[in-house]
């Protein structure tokens, strides 16, 4: 068994809306991260799993709860233990239009992060840039042009071989496709998974398309208004979904077959998530849920071990189970 | 059945500073009443630009009709006028974006700006047509209708606008809908609502439905017929059933492969395609697809192929479909 890399308990964190209000983006998260594996997030919008990916990468400082690395405890409001893990723990965005600065050449952009580091010199440097450059698909003479030259695939080519600079262990994957058009998403996540391999990395992949999730990880964290609500790996979760969200959310997924798509019963989610300032009392998903009883307004459900390895935030999970 | 809507040829220019951008070159569509064609395709592939100019919506200069027909139910549209085409939009061809906070005017009531496009096209009284704004919200499934059409767009959820949306398009009961990216910018869930309502609203209707997407999942749960686009041509053109299943074309293929499924298998690697979409201001001499095929021969870089039959109905263009091509036939 892998040993934890990221350990986050009780992780919490709010922000202050004004007039005394909060909002709860991420509430009581606690999963370890095992070294060499990749943690899929899967969430509607404003589920918080962006959130999370900045908290643990130490850009959002938690509201309470801790976060381990390898088992020694980070201190996010101490300069130099954030600076040690920013080190180990890297970034790739969303936006590859936005994440890069329109006024640094390419090269400039990748060894930024060594140089703030201290690594090498400044003919190493270069040469590893060269070297980066290659390793994801791009050519050494990229390095003296800018970012508008680049198409939305490169320029997410470009963001990776960023992250890879500095030789992290941990690279947090913040939705790194969707905006890219389908023929190139293959390759970008091939490139993701073969960078794994050679690097031993370890990804948290978070993004909301279901299908590519499932193929990419090893492990799925299903959030629903900034709460884990379903933890398994990928096989388990999409075999034995136990949480009644996680149920809507996989079955609302169109899949590309007419004949299968003809033949699924939809069973359409009503209504919208709610807010997240305020939340419901008891279970967040309570009010649409189809299952939902007195208990589940009143009582909120903890994540618990309903399957071997596969942790569940529902009164009722894994009743069927014991009944059939 | 008569078809609503029929593109011949159409050649779409846009003129810049850098040159002339080739965005539409030589498309034929067609659709019959209370269909829905699916156009698929990249980022750039002309699909968009190809649905507003049946509704003219794009800024003429900088972009140009340079060739083709466009008949929306027995009408001229190339030729038609400003003045003609403010009565089209609306009564018979109306459209849904994808971002709907953008397409709603954030500054007006949901309900009056429903009323307003019924008034532009039916003589109803504000009362009467008041009636109607309501009952078409009721149709698109907003709760509370009477309450909702009092407020304000921004008090709206994302599908909640895109409902309002789809009842603003068929306040005039269109022959024809235009759907671009209409489940894009929403979550899964709320998706799986919408296009339950599109296809509930067609049935009633009978509303002919043009879905422009990208995603083939959506495409495999809504559409009767799907053309494929790439480089601001079709590339291929059949049922459903037909592209999924008997893809002929490679891009098409190429497609279909690239996306992991819920049944991919997790230890194989996915099937990309290499390379990028090519330029379009200088389109390649041949095949748009050559330099991405991996099917390529010498006579696909050098001369474009002309549209081939696959099937009844199912059309493609690949020279590999031609009656002389001596190997395997690959979809039929």
């Amino acid at each position: 068994m892998a040993e934890t890399l990221i350990g986050l308990k009780d992780v919490c964190k709010y922000f202050h809306v004004g007039r005394g209000l909060t909002l709860k983006a991420v509430n009581n998260v606690t999963i370890d991260i095992l070294g060499g594996e990749t943690l899929g997030v899967v969430g509607e919008s404003g589920c918080g799993k962006s959130t999370l990916g900045r908290t643990i990468m130490g850009i959002y400082r938690p509201t309470s709860g801790t976060i381990t690395y390898r088992g020694k405890t980070l201190d996010m409001h101490s300069r130099s233990d954030r600076f040690a893990y920013a080190k180990k723990a890297q970034i790739i965005f969303q936006d590859p239009y936005a994440s890069l600065d329109p006024r640094m050449t390419v090269g400039t952009i990748i060894s930024e992060g060594m140089e703030i580091h201290g690594m090498y010199d400044a003919q190493k440097r270069r040469e590893r840039v060269y070297e980066l450059l290659e390793t994801v698909g791009l050519n050494r003479e990229h390095a003296n042009r800018f970012p508008h030259e680049f198409s939305g695939g490169q320029r997410q080519r470009i963001g990776i071989a960023r992250a890879l600079a500095i030789e992290p262990e941990f690279i947090v994957c913040d939705e790194p496709i969707s905006a890219l058009d389908v023929s190139i998403q293959s390759q970008i996540i091939n490139l993701l998974k073969e960078l794994q391999e050679r690097l031993s990395l370890t990804y948290m992949f978070i993004a909301h398309d279901l299908n590519i999730v499932k193929y990419i990880s090893d492990r799925i964290a299903v959030m629903y208004l900034g709460n884990l609500v379903e933890v398994a790996s990928s096989e388990e979760i999409y075999a034995h979904t136990l949480h009644p969200y996680s149920q809507a959310l996989l079955a609302a997924v169109p899949i590309p077959d007419p004949d299968k798509e003809a033949q699924k019963r939809m069973r359409v989610l009503s209504g919208d998530v709610p807010s997240p300032i305020n939340p419901p009392e008891g279970c967040n998903f309570a009010g649409r849920c189809s299952r939902a009883c007195d208990i589940c307004r009143q009582k909120t459900p903890q994540l618990r071990e309903i399957r071997p390895n596969h942790w569940a935030a529902c009164h009722f999970a894994g009743e069927e189970e014991a009944e059939g | 059945m008569a078809d609503v809507l029929n593109i011949e040829n159409l050649h779409v220019s846009f003129d810049t500073y850098a040159g002339e951008v080739h965005a539409v070159r030589g498309v034929d569509l067609h659709i019959a009443s209370g269909e829905v064609l699916a156009v698929v395709g990249e980022s750039g592939c002309g699909k968009s630009v190809t649905a507003q100019t049946i509704m003219k919506l794009n800024p003429m200069p900088p972009a140009r009709i340079k060739e083709g027909s466009i008949t929306l139910d027995g009408i001229d549209i190339v030729d038609a006028g400003e003045k003609q085409m403010e009565d089209i939009r609306g009564r018979l061809v109306s459209m849904i974006f994808q971002d709907p906070m953008t397409c709603l005017n954030p500054t007006m009531k949901v309900g009056k700006q429903i009323v307003e496009t019924i008034q532009n096209h039916q003589k109803l009284s504000r009362e009467e047509a008041h009636k109607e704004a309501i009952r078409l919200l009721e149709m698109v499934q907003i709760p509370n209708a009477a309450q909702r059409a009092e407020e304000y767009p921004h008090q709206f959820s994302g599908g909640m606008r895109q409902r309002a949306m789809i009842a603003m398009a068929l306040s005039c009961k269109p022959k024809l809908l235009i759907a671009d990216e209409p489940t894009t910018a929403l979550d899964v869930t709320i998706q799986a609502q919408i296009m339950q309502l599109m296809a509930t609203l067609r049935k009633e209707t009978g509303t002919a439905i043009i879905l422009i997407t990208h995603d083939l999942g959506v495409v495999a749960n809504l559409a009767d017929r799907v053309a494929v686009m790439y480089a601001g041509r079709v590339m291929e053109q059949g049922t459903v059933r037909d592209i999924f299943y008997h893809p002929a074309h490679p891009y098409t293929r190429a497609l279909l492969r690239s996306l992991p499924t819920i049944d991919t298998d997790r230890g194989a690697q996915l099937v990309s395609i290499p390379g990028t979409p090519p330029d379009l201001y200088a389109p390649p001499e041949g095949c748009e697809f050559a330099s991405r095929c991996s099917e390529c021969m010498k006579l696909c870089r050098a001369n474009r192929p002309p549209m081939y039959t696959a099937g009844e109905g199912h059309i493609a263009s690949c020279w590999k479909l031609h009656p002389d091509y001596p190997g395997e036939k690959e979809g039929r």
